[in-house]
């Protein structure tokens, strides 16, 4: 069976509509209302997402993000705290239904993250994946993922780092010291790196790219949200992402 | 409140809060790991309340085995092992 699939071309909102976009098209997939989707996404305001596990205060300095107006959100899928900087990445999602996609998590993201590292590759840029969930150019990640199965939904969204402001990264996130010890690296700039340093491609060049990566082999239209996504979304984004409640759930 | 955290042998950090006299009060388990179904944790949190502060690794783990089991879960980046290993170094 050909599946067809709706890609959303590059937008930009805030992160709460963001995310709020990704559950009200897993619904929608999961009620058979919407296509599997694929969409690229930027954030605006700047913003720090966190994992659906991580305590908000422990990942996050919340005065520097009030300071300097970058938002925070909890997400709906698990993993780390990412700082989306609009300038500085382009982040993508994927819902479709879970039986497409091998049962075997790693090997799930292993796929996903294929489309990824393929459209790194025509930009020349030799990207390797490392499980759980990151890309790696030369040992540095470029790209991390996270993935969530809900109701036979597969939701996997994630970012490619395509410049770098440590500084406010490391201003808004509070950067795990065990993390780095275990790691037994010095700094950031040691294993962090971005498209920027290793291709001369613009930021739409690079999307590009991945949009081609993303569609081969598919049978897939350019769509828009329609009115029920975007209703729901927008409830879904003032009624639990920007709630206290899911906000300091942990 | 005990914290304790560390980055566990599957790769992901692990962090639980506890509180605790002769037995196990409330517990949070935060961490950037992977746990399909999300809610999963909860249930896995409130089983260890009630727990005695000497409760073994073993039994730990099994109590996480079989809420895993029963909800047909997958963990990604930890093991209930690990999540034993944390709360039992917290409970020391």
């Amino acid at each position: 069976m050909n599946l067809k699939w709706r890609v959303i071309g590059l937008e930009t909102h805030d992160a709460y509509l963001n995310m709020a976009l990704d559950e009200a098209v897993s619904e929608g997939v999961r009620a058979g209302s919407s296509l599997p989707t694929i969409r690229f996404y930027n954030w605006k305001p700047n913003a720090v997402s966190i994992g659906y596990f991580q305590g908000l205060k422990d990942e996050v300095n919340l005065d520097v993000c009030r300071e300097l107006d970058v938002d925070c959100i909890r997400r709906w899928t698990g993993g780390g705290a990412v700082y989306h900087d609009f300038e500085g990445e382009i982040t993508y999602s994927v819902i479709a239904p879970a039986n497409i996609f091998p049962k075997n998590i790693i090997e799930s993201y292993r796929l996903i993250c294929g489309w990824l590292v393929r459209g790194l590759e025509s930009l020349g840029i030799e990207a390797e994946f490392r499980p759980v969930n990151d890309i790696l150019v030369k040992g540095k990640k470029i790209s991390g993922s996270a993935q969530t199965r809900r109701g036979g939904i597969l939701l996997q969204h994630g970012t490619l780092l395509y410049g770098l402001d440590l500084k406010t990264m490391f201003s808004v996130l509070n950067v795990n010291r065990q993390k780095i010890t275990d790691k037994m690296i010095e700094s950031a700039q040691e294993r962090v790196t971005c498209v920027c340093k290793h291709s001369d491609a613009g930021k739409m060049e690079v999307y590009e790219a991945l949009i081609c990566a993303f569609t081969e082999g598919k049978d897939y239209e350019l769509g828009t949200w329609s009115m029920d996504e975007l209703a729901r979304a927008k409830e879904l984004a003032e009624g639990k992402y920007r709630s206290d409640e899911w906000m300091y759930m942990r | 409140m005990i914290a304790h955290s560390k980055k566990v042998k599957e790769g992901k950090i692990v962090k639980v809060e506890v509180e605790v006299d002769d037995v196990i009060k409330k517990l949070r388990i935060t961490g950037d790991f992977f746990l399909h179904p999300e809610e999963v944790l909860d249930d896995i949190e409130k089983s260890m309340t009630g727990l005695k502060k000497d409760v073994s690794f073993d039994t730990i783990v099994l109590k996480i085995q079989n809420i895993v089991k029963d909800h047909n879960s997958q963990m990604i980046g930890i093991s209930p092992e690990s999540i034993a290993e944390v709360l039992r170094e917290a409970l020391k």
